[in-house]
């Protein structure tokens, strides 16, 4: 139980240390939305100092960030300038499509990575393990601007796919089935990406760490049982192994969610990487500060949630002496 | 030894690609911006051997392009007049590695240019930009690498060394560090920066940002190799003669980071490298119209560009070989350390 | 005669970190107090977690002592600052159990045996490199061996090496910390006959520590028994070994293969 109340915190304290990181960040910035409009002759300097004001812009740094923070714990995430109304709402719909590309390639990348580690591990040194590792490093050199641009080239040549968006034109009017079909021919492209690019590091992983539990004594044991092979790989010696997955599952999905960002964007995938973006170009602070934050924030679950798994998978956490 | 073989044969190669974009003057029959307005997104040249009467020819030669009005194809070979490729050419002039004046080209041709990857939208050779670019990029990966690799060994040196409260704050920021979305991270803090600058500011803005973003992974590495080396018994007795801090951390501790930074040297530079690709490509890096990788990439946003213009793909492609002999380095250094751990 | 060494109710505690050896709660070493005669051999024997270890650092100056004294050459060791400590420091020198670790592989055998005379600042480098190759000579290697890595050596020549490195100072006092217990056993009694020859042509004073009994006894003068931080039984090795009195030296014997061997005549003084 320590051992989770310690995590939760320790993803408190990550949490906090972002928003005030990039609080810290923005001050950097000389000059803010209101810039450009200054320079503009039309508008008076009076009603830049007015806006200004009304965004309280013109207070210091640490009483915005509590004003902020305040706002945040009451989740009012700020306003966008750029769209002229609050942030939540705008990331919420962003976010959840993001999430739909990422847990999908997030499930479609275990669900491979397992097998084909397993079965490397098993066949060490031969035919399939060579052939698995020799194109996981293929695919390691490319990445993953290349791949998304290739298979967006692909789609716009060969017309298959459609080229970006998550929906076609008329997607109210199909029926249920139809609607499932269409989100899904939509994903395929961003989701192979993401996969093809985080494929080869599980894998690897997947395949360190079977390869050095299948030696283990305890194993061998259990085959001169006779349990069946696939028992045996998958409710031995898996869990055996799957201390340091738990932990790269954790790493995963940063970059996942990195990756993420830059697939969004080249196909054109509504999610909160091509919003991020466009707010950037315009200068939309609380937008900015909102979409990092919201993105740590999965980043922050999705590890305590390794953590979870890992104190159900490992009996050891459980049972540790408090010794650090 | 044959570890070592293979660090020497990924360097070699490494060495080789760099070699080839240090001396894009000479690969590179045009400048990089030096625009053609009368052919605009001309395909790459083809070389042919064969001409229209059947006769075969040593020396390769293509035809100039003329434009056709109305069809999707948009331009079309003139094949009354062959246009003969020729090797180490007078062209025009640059300096060589930055410095030497020099006019030798590989390549080039004369009455007509050749475009081995096609034009972009301003006629500018994409072969000369992608060598050129690449300039910018591989340079901006270094330079960004050289700061982290730096601030990576002063903390975590400082962690390792030191110990205690210094070594717990430095590792929680590391953590902090460590956590988050790279890109997201990069974005952020290039966000409130100043976007619209030169190209040599931004160039340097990057450097300094992914610089000063990538440092937790490698201070830790030190901090762990600096830890285990502090207990060492070679350390002990060192201090049992009467060391300095300042000898024992030059003379016995130093040298064992030396892999470790090298490894993540050799794994980070490619990944600054499309970090600047990532942020030129969106526009957040290189402006125009200096040439970048990254930047290169920009115009396939459009869907025209993707119908139509195939070869604007061929850049991206350009980076592959680079990470192929940077992975190589990398994991043949990795090989070669975990090897001479054994035998020590 | 005037005791070479003599250590009076060392107590080191350690706060939970960093603890060499068995690292038990409670101080590793629990007032001690010995001495030692010049030009003689102690044998400190005792298991892992009796404290053997801690005691050899704080000899050495590597660990401080939480308190009690240490007096040598008429100071108490424990009361120098780093500064006056590195003066003391060449007298002193310790060899440790693993020629692997306590040798920077990194190095050749010259480097190694230089760094002493480096760091103390000794001689200029044609001094230094006739004095690695005395050295070299002295322990049994060969002067060609001065620009070899230590990868190419031996564990037995290592050891050499090692004792080498430490004479380089020319000290008064060598604390053995388990220095044969790593070594094959053909090469223990070569490199123990070593170090008889080294302590006779040079007058040094052995801090011999060991968990074996037996290999004490054969090699030293006298033995102290350590066991959790102090030291129990202390006495000539013919009346330690017949006759022990406290439970500790009773367990030691017992782990001896064939203990009931008698220990040989005692050496001439």
């Amino acid at each position: 139980m320590r051992f989770l109340l310690r995590r939760l915190i320790h993803a408190v304290f990550l949490l906090f240390g972002v928003s005030i990181l990039t609080f810290l960040f923005s001050s950097l910035a000389p000059g803010d939305y209101f810039g450009e409009m200054r320079l503009d002759p039309h508008i008076a300097p009076e009603t830049v100092t007015a806006l200004r004001a009304q965004y309280q812009l013109d207070q210091p740094l640490p009483v915005r960030y509590a004003r902020w923070m305040k706002s945040v714990v009451h989740g009012d995430l700020g306003f966008s300038f750029s769209y002229n109304s609050p942030v939540g709402p705008l990331l919420w719909v962003r976010a959840r499509n993001t999430l739909l590309l990422t847990v999908t390639a997030t499930l479609l990348t275990w669900g491979l990575a397992l097998p084909l580690g397993v079965w490397s591990a098993e066949r060490l040194g031969h035919l399939p393990d060579t052939l698995i590792s020799w194109t996981m490093a293929g695919l390691l050199v490319v990445p993953d601007l290349a791949l998304a641009l290739g298979l967006l080239l692909f789609a716009v040549r060969s017309g298959w796919f459609p080229t970006g968006g998550l929906a076609s034109i008329g997607f109210d009017s199909l029926s249920p089935l139809d609607k499932l079909r269409d989100l899904a021919l939509h994903m395929i492209l961003p989701v192979v990406v993401l996969v093809l690019t985080a494929l080869p590091l599980v894998v690897r992983h997947v395949r360190a760490a079977m390869a050095g539990v299948l030696d283990a004594p305890f194993l061998r044991a259990a085959r001169g049982h006779g349990i069946r092979r696939h028992r045996l790989l998958y409710r031995y010696a898996l869990p055996a192994a799957a201390n340091p997955l738990i932990s790269l599952f954790g790493f995963s999905i940063g970059a996942l969610l990195s990756s993420s960002l830059l697939v969004e964007v080249v196909m054109s995938w509504p999610g909160m990487g091509p919003f991020l973006v466009e707010a950037i170009l315009s200068r939309d602070l609380y937008v900015v500060i909102g979409g990092v934050l919201l993105s740590t924030l999965f980043l922050v679950a999705g590890n305590f949630g390794a953590d979870l798994l890992l104190y159900w998978a490992d009996p050891r956490i459980r049972t540790e002496p408090e010794a650090k | 030894m044959s570890k070592r073989r293979k660090l020497a044969t990924w360097l070699v190669a490494l060495v080789a690609l760099h070699g080839i974009i240090a001396c894009a003057g000479f690969f590179a029959p045009y400048g990089p911006v030096a625009q053609d307005r009368d052919h605009p997104y001309a395909p790459p040249s083809k070389l042919h051997f064969l001409d229209t009467q059947g006769r075969v020819h040593i020396r390769p030669f293509f035809y100039a392009l003329r434009m056709r009005e109305g069809l999707s194809d948009r331009y079309g070979e003139d094949t009354s007049r062959r246009i003969p490729l020729k090797f180490f050419v007078d062209g025009i002039r640059y300096k060589l590695l930055g410095w030497v004046p020099c006019s030798l080209h590989l390549f080039g041709a004369d009455d007509a240019r050749i475009y081995l990857l096609g034009s972009d939208g301003y006629g500018r050779d994409q072969l000369a930009r992608v060598l050129y670019g690449g300039q910018v990029s591989l340079l901006a990966g270094w330079l960004g690498v050289g700061i982290t690799i730096f601030l990576g060994l002063v903390i975590g040196a400082a962690a390792g060394y030191y110990g205690g409260w210094r070594d717990e704050i430095l590792m929680r920021f590391a953590e902090l560090f460590l956590a988050l979305p790279w890109l997201y991270l990069l974005f952020g803090l290039r966000a409130f920066l100043p976007l619209a600058v030169s190209p040599l500011k931004a160039f340097l803005l990057i450097v300094v940002v992914s610089g000063t973003l990538g440092w937790a992974r490698p201070a830790k590495l030190v901090r762990g190799v600096v830890l285990s080396a502090k207990e060492r018994d070679f350390v002990r007795a060192a201090r049992g003669f009467g060391a300095s801090d300042e000898y024992l951390f030059r003379r016995h501790i130093l040298p064992e980071t030396s892999s470790v930074l090298l490894t993540q040297a050799a794994i980070l530079v490619p990944q600054y490298v499309l970090a600047e690709m990532t942020l030129s490509f969106l526009g957040l890096g290189v402006p125009e119209p200096v040439a970048s990788w990254g930047n290169l990439l920009a115009n396939l946003q459009q869907y025209s560009v993707l119908m139509s213009y195939w070869w604007m793909y061929l850049p991206v492609l350009a980076i592959v070989p680079f990470f192929l002999s940077y992975f190589g380095v990398a994991s043949a250094l990795q090989e070669w350390a975990d090897f001479s751990k054994i035998g020590a | 005669m005037q005791p070479l060494i003599q250590v009076e109710h060392l107590v080191k505690c350690y706060s939970g970190r960093n603890v060499p050896g068995d690292g038990e709660v409670g101080p590793a070493l629990n007032d001690v107090s010995f001495s030692v005669a010049p030009g003689r051999t102690l044998a400190l024997v005792g298991e892992s977690g009796s404290g053997k270890s801690t005691l050899a650092l704080c000899l050495a100056g590597l660990e401080r002592p939480t308190s009690g004294r240490i007096n040598f050459g008429g100071h108490d060791i424990v009361a120098l600052d780093e500064k006056q400590l590195r003066a003391v420091r060449p007298q002193i020198q310790l060899v440790f159990q693993d020629p692997v670790s306590s040798l920077n592989p990194r190095f050749t055998a010259l480097e190694i045996l230089t760094e002493p005379l480096i760091v103390q600042r000794r001689g200029g480098r044609n001094e230094r490199r006739e004095r690695a190759l005395t050295l070299l000579e002295c322990v049994g290697l060969s002067r060609e061996m001065a620009d070899r890595g230590t990868g190419e050596l031996s564990g037995g020549q290592r050891q050499r090496l090692a004792i080498a490195r430490a004479l380089s100072l020319a000290p008064k006092v060598l604390i053995l910390d388990e220095a044969l217990s790593a070594l094959d056993c053909s090469v223990q009694a070569q490199i123990a006959n070593l170090l008889m020859e080294l302590q006779s042509s040079f007058a040094l004073t052995y801090l011999f520590i060991t968990h074996d009994l037996v290999m004490a006894a054969h090699l030293s003068d006298e033995i102290a028994v350590m066991d959790r931080g102090r030291v129990v039984e202390q006495g000539v090795p013919e009346k330690v070994l017949r006759a022990p009195e406290h439970e500790a030296t009773r367990r030691l014997m017992a782990a001896v293969p064939g203990s009931n061997v008698t220990p040989r005549l005692p050496r001439a003084l």
